[in-house]
């Protein structure tokens, strides 16, 4: 099945097509073309495609007054985002179900966001040679799935934790919930190999940060194309940061987690609300605290208010395994944790991006829209230093972004690093300045943002669907993109990757902080991962299954790289089933016959699908209690339950 | 939000239809003006410009890279459907989510057929299609898209309402004793009498039936006719609908008595309002306007008046399948009381012409069998001789390129050639020609049957919406397809009898209609990937559907492996390039020493009953079900 994944997703062209750039007659097609891939594509076909394909996409768009999402042609099909001049294309062949080839689209142009900014604004500050090697990058990890059934239900790769002591994933988990306590850290999580091993991330969020340490991972940890400035010294241990964007949700999610304490000592939540994880990771980080931190729920949130704002906080005079929750010392947080109150009761049950959530987003969303709108009225002050104003920015900032933010340090030489980053602390100063101002800024318009926020839902309600990739309107919304900074500590084939506050780079003694509390469990939860053996997967049972969890974008199953026969016929039927599944709620199970019956099942949490193999008893298709097809739900529940999928 | 439209390769509108929001959000868009006589052109010119990129664009596609548009859909659910037949390209739209994308295709395919039952083989040539769908004379053109327009309506509705156009197959009234007794009298009585008179003007009746609103009650075929082929009775029940439509409202049965149908369409003589909003609607540009189903009556009514042969006793030209091509008949419906109908399908005869015709035919429809025109160059025009000439040139000799590529133009030529000849020889002389059965004859027919039927009438049509009843606890709804024949049976879903009563009206009903139709629709969708056993837990109900094959005798054959059909391909069905024609002729292949038949079920289940005793259920029901089937036909 690999190869015919590989011969399937080769024949993929993706493409991105500013139509601004074509506008008189003279206007040649490939000035607007400002990424193609696959690269070697004859220009002059490069020019067909986009040239038609933008035109007609155009067309339908004005009659419709509203942008094509999906155009089939005999042989493929495109997922397609129009944003402004811009028209993102992705192809595939046409048994991928669209929901998977627009959710592919959908994540590369988050990629490339969350690593470069506003698409407009990439472009001019890099070269189209730049991009075009971080594009390809993205749509290579994208597609690098194992199996045709990973890039189907695109999902986060993680290690096999049943060859995995149980140990290490709790170690794992603590170690990024030691790194929270530094106030500047959002969240994190560990990869091993270009596999997750813990996260307190959403998916959609970790699915971006492992492009990163795939990449470095790959390349020898040399510095790369992304601006990326870092390793020297130790290629087995170093650290190094990297500025990447983050969506106002995203942002969100990452800095909600205290107000989700505090919140909940305030309104009681109501006893049949399942209490879902906060971060859906994992890892520990996010067994129910409520319980156990039960002192900290007590803190009123005034006492947070009252916290210092600076990032220069004593970091250090703060206690170890302090209750007091982290990150909390920014006014934006108390701001956000002040609306709380006008949430419902489900807003604290975040994570992805879940039916479940969503006021909460909506909240947030509306708020962070609306920091942007005061900002731009504001004078031309504060729009010079806005994080969000592109054009003007100040020279300084262009500088910092064109470095990426990046800084490296070496393991072994501190005080050289120390001194690089005093350096850049002027530059980031004016970040700090503008977080702070933001945050003024939003508080004073909570009153507004409540209002407006209201008349925002209804839009978003329409267009919001429950899926793990970050709505697109808002990638797509270039301005609303905040700076934020990725931070990572490799230790071989380790890697620590951590979401941080801008002023984290500026924070010798955050970093500092960060770096020692975790890198002695890294270097031991290498060892320990490294001497695991990868464990020889067992015979393969007399059945085929995939397991794919919606919450946690993970997939379990048994279909190898290469499949052939009742695996094949195993993918057909997943693909056809996961497409129906994501068209109709309402359905939870399905048995498909051709040739061997399929079985698939879906809830809330998780679909399963499952194929018993071995000669199919001659049978006639007509209705038949004695057809072994139906007892196919039966064998699944028993069968699946020694590899943890329970359907009962 | 709807629109379908027809254009040909140079972007030309050779047809379009819309729903009045598609036309103002078109109006509004281009700020058509309002004003009487010029509005019909505009409109028409917005319509060309506001499709030509795209038209053009699909030529573009087609060319440099052997692919073509299948469709687009927007972030706001708009639907565009595209398909190419030959030189004409079908779009259809749909931005208001009654309609999926299979919905569209399955559209465009059904307005593929009914263009194939109005002119025959001239679809295949778009230079040819073109002089027909766009006569020069513009009352002409008018009233040729304004009956156009009418029957893809008709068909619309017939889809929405009537189960046996959802799964397109006809729908036969059981009562067997009924059944044969008409079958005799067609045979004996009718037929006989009609094909023995002197007045029948050179025209045979071939096929005649009995329509109780879109349900079967008798069918008879005479001894020299080809086979009727289920794909065409279904277009023709689509005319017949289209003539005289039945009210498909729920729960009618009471109001059918009161209900003026039939007779007021036949009788020439509306009331003088009537002639004057006739007399207003030629002026205003054709889009139809219906609001509620009593509007809808009215301008059906309107538009028989206004149909191209004002005389109620012309028939209809229509081209029926047959072994070679298709073949014109005309067709005469005979209203007998409201909501029956007698057909009579009669042939034509073209005595000396028809022969050499038919091989014409033969060899146009697989037009790479040149052999057989070296017996009939005789009869070549000199432009098909020409084009005959340059092809064998191309094809055979030593200088010629061969069996490539480059051969098209010259196939394409000779085909549009021989699609001229067929026109000559079928099309042109049959529209043209007066021929028919003698009035007196026709009125002779309809009240030797109104005569057979006058006691049954009101029983048939209690008996066409309570069809069949089945009690099974838990069991909601169920759909019997044979598929040799092209036979359905199913409950009627809006009817107040017991196993339905709950079900019988309100919304209820129609959460179970909709349940129906999508589980007919998601099974054809699977199919059409191969997949003939689908079961699915949705919600609260269980749906199972099942297809499969069985010799005469009932015996159940083995299943076998059906081949995925190409998404672009014509949607499963029969009214649409007969799927299951395919699919048995597929099947047969292996099975070459029995007849084979194809069957299929739909049910619908409580999902609180457990699945054994549903899949039971399902085997009892086809038991039971294969009995009604086996009623007679001829």
């Amino acid at each position: 099945m690999a190869e015919t994944a590989a011969l399937a997703y080769s024949r993929r062209f993706f493409f991105l097509y500013d139509s601004s750039k074509v506008q008189e007659e003279e206007d040649r097609t490939r000035e607007g073309i400002y990424y193609f891939s696959p690269e070697d594509t004859p220009v002059d076909q490069q020019e067909l495609l986009c040239g038609q394909l933008a035109g007609v996409c155009r067309c339908v768009s004005e009659m419709s007054s509203s942008p094509v999402r999906l155009l089939r042609l005999r042989k493929s099909k495109y997922a397609v985002r129009m944003k402004d001049s811009f028209l993102w294309a992705l192809s595939c062949v046409v048994d991928i179900p669209d929901v998977s080839v627009c959710d592919l689209l959908d994540q590369l142009i988050a990629l490339f966001c969350f690593y470069n900014g506003p698409v407009r604004q990439s472009y001019q500050l890099y070269s189209k040679e730049d991009l075009a090697l971080r594009w390809a990058r993205y749509l290579c990890h994208l597609q690098g799935g194992s199996t045709e059934l990973h890039n189907i239900f695109s999902c986060v790769r993680t290690i096999d934790s049943t060859h995995i002591d149980p140990l290490l994933l709790l170690k794992a988990a603590l170690i990024l919930q030691a790194c929270q306590r530094c106030p500047l850290v959002l969240a994190g999580c560990i990869l091993y190999r270009g596999r997750v091993v813990s996260t307190q991330m959403t998916p959609a969020l970790t699915m971006k940060v492992m492009v990163y340490e795939t990449q470095t991972y790959s390349q020898d940890f040399r510095v790369t194309a992304n601006g990326l400035s870092s390793s020297v010294g130790s290629p087995s241990s170093f650290t190094a940061t990297t500025q990447v964007f983050l969506t106002p949700t995203e942002l969100y999610m990452l800095r909600c987690h205290p107000v989700d304490r505090a919140c909940r000592s305030h309104c009681s939540q109501p006893p049949c609300q399942p209490s879902k994880s906060r971060f859906l990771s994992r890892t520990l980080s996010d067994t129910p605290t409520t319980d156990t931190d039960s002192s900290s729920l007590d803190c009123p949130p005034v006492s947070y208010q009252t916290m210092p704002s600076s990032p220069r906080s004593s970091l250090s005079d703060e206690p170890y395994f302090s209750p007091i929750p982290s990150r909390v010392n920014t006014p934006l947080h108390s701001n956000l944790m002040n609306q709380s109150e006008y949430f419902t009761p489900d807003s604290h049950d975040h994570g992805t991006l879940n039916g479940t959530n969503l006021c909460a987003v909506k909240e947030s969303l509306a708020g962070l829209n609306i920091k942007q709108d005061t900002d731009a009225s504001s004078g031309s002050e504060t729009k010079s230093e806005g994080l969000n104003s592109d054009q003007d920015t100040q020279s300084d900032e262009i500088k910092a972004l064109a470095n990426g933010y990046e800084q490296s340090n070496c393991l072994d030489n501190h005080s050289d690093h120390d001194n690089q980053i005093q350096n850049e602390e002027n530059k980031l100063d004016a970040n700090n300045h503008v977080a702070n101002k933001n945050g003024k800024f939003q508080g004073e318009t909570e009153e507004e943002a409540r209002t407006k926020s209201k008349q925002v839902e209804g839009r978003l309600k329409e267009k919001y669907e429950p899926r793990n990739t970050p709505s697109p309107h808002e990638t797509l919304a270039d301005t609303s993109l905040v700076p934020s900074v990725l931070y990572q500590h490799r230790v071989r084939g380790l890697v620590l990757a951590l979401l941080v506050e801008p002023e984290f780079n500026t924070d010798p003694t955050a970093r500092e902080e960060v770096h020692h509390s975790s890198m002695a469990s890294l270097n031991g939860l290498e060892a320990h991962l490294r001497n695991t053996s990868p464990g020889t997967p067992g015979p393969p049972g007399p059945y085929t299954f995939a397991h794919y969890d919606c919450i946690q974008n993970t997939l379990t199953t048994n279909v190898c790289g290469r499949s052939a026969g009742p695996q094949e016929a195993f993918v057909r039927a997943t693909k056809l089933l996961h497409s129906h599944f994501s068209h109709l709620d309402t359905l939870q199970e399905a048995i498909v016959r051709l040739g061997s019956a399929v079985y698939g099942t879906r809830s809330m949490a998780q679909e399963t699908y499952f194929l018993q193999q071995g000669t199919p008893v001659r049978n006639s298709g007509s209705p038949d209690p004695q057809d072994s097809a139906f007892s196919l739900p039966r064998k699944a529940r028993q069968r699946l339950l020694k590899h943890g999928v329970n359907l009962l | 939000m709807k629109c379908l439209l027809l254009a040909n390769e140079s972007a030309e509108v050779l047809f379009y239809w819309t729903d009045t929001e598609f036309e103002q959000r078109v109006q509004e868009q281009y700020g058509v003006s309002q004003e009487e006589g010029e509005r019909l052109p505009a409109f028409e010119d917005s319509i060309n410009t506001l499709f030509a990129p795209i038209i053009i664009s699909c030529s573009t596609m087609v060319d440099r890279l052997g692919d073509n548009y299948t469709s687009f859909s927007t972030e706001n659910n708009h639907i565009y459907v595209l398909h190419q037949f030959e030189e004409c390209l079908y779009i259809a739209v749909n931005g208001d989510g009654d309609e999926t994308e299979e919905d569209l295709k399955r559209k465009i395919f059904v307005m593929k057929k009914l263009t194939e039952i109005m002119f025959g083989m001239v679809t295949f040539s778009g230079a040819l299609l073109r002089k027909e769908l766009r006569p020069q004379d513009t009352e002409q053109r008018n009233r040729l898209w304004k009956k156009l327009r009418s029957l893809l309506e008709t068909y619309s509705r017939l889809r929405e309402n009537d189960q046996s156009f959802l799964v397109e197959a006809v729908e036969r009234l059981i009562h067997p004793t009924l059944c044969e007794q008409c079958i005799e009298f067609l045979e004996r009585r009718l037929v006989q009498q009609i094909n023995s008179n002197m007045d029948r003007m050179g025209e045979e009746v071939l096929h005649a039936f009995i329509l109780v609103h879109t349900k079967l009650l008798a069918f008879y075929s005479s001894r020299n006719a080809s086979n009727l082929y289920s794909s065409d009775l279904l277009a023709l029940i689509i005319l017949v609908q289209d003539l005289y439509p039945s009210k498909i409202n729920l729960d009618e049965t009471s109001e059918l008595e009161s209900s003026s149908v039939p007779e007021v369409f036949y009788t020439p003589e509306p009331s003088p309002p009537e002639r004057e909003s006739v007399r207003q609607r030629g002026d205003s540009p054709p889009v139809f306007q219906f609001v509620d189903p009593d509007v809808q009556m009215a301008e059906d009514s309107l538009q028989t008046l206004e149909a191209p042969t004002p005389d109620p006793s012309a028939p209809s030209r229509v081209f029926l399948e047959s072994k070679e091509c298709p073949m014109p008949h005309s067709m005469y419906c005979l209203p007998l009381w409201p909501g029956i109908t007698l057909v009579l399908l009669t042939k034509v005869f073209f005595y000396y012409k028809t022969s050499k015709a038919k091989t014409i035919c033969t060899v146009s429809m697989s037009y790479l069998f040149i052999y057989l025109f070296i017996y009939l160059k005789s009869t070549f025009t000199s432009q098909l001789q020409n084009a005959w000439t340059d092809f064998k040139n191309k094809a055979f000799s030593r200088s010629g390129s061969g069996f490539t590529r480059d051969l098209l133009p010259s196939c394409r030529n000779m085909k549009t050639q021989l699609c001229g000849v067929y026109r000559q020889f079928f099309a042109a002389e049959c529209m043209g020609s007066s021929q028919r059965l003698a009035p007196h004859l026709q009125e002779r027919a309809l009240s030797m049957v109104q005569e057979k039927l006058m006691d049954w009438k009101d029983f048939l049509l209690v008996k066409s919406k309570r069809n069949i009843t089945m009690e099974f606890p838990g069991l909601i709804h169920f759909i019997y397809v044979d598929r040799s024949n092209g036979q359905m049976i199913a409950p009627s879903l809006n009817v107040t009898d017991r196993t339905v009563s709950e079900l019988g009206k309100g919304p209820l009903a129609d959460f179970i209609k909709k349940k129906v139709w999508s589980l007919v629709a998601t099974a054809q969708r699977y199919l059409q990937k191969g997949y003939a056993t689908v079961t699915l837990r949705d919600g609260d109900y269980f749906y199972c559907y099942f297809l499969w094959f069985e010799n005469e005798t009932g015996y159940k054959l083995e299943v076998i492996d059906i081949p995925s059909s190409p998404d672009d391909g014509a949607p499963v069905g029969m009214l649409t390039c007969d799927y299951y024609r395919k699919l048995l002729r597929y099947y047969s292949k292996k099975h070459q020493n029995e007849v084979v038949k194809c069957y299929e079920l739909f049910t619908v289940h409580l999902g609180v009953i457990p699945n054994e005793y549903i899949l039971q259920h399902c085997s009892q029901l086809a038991r039971k079900l294969w009995e009604p089937t086996r009623i007679p036909l001829l």
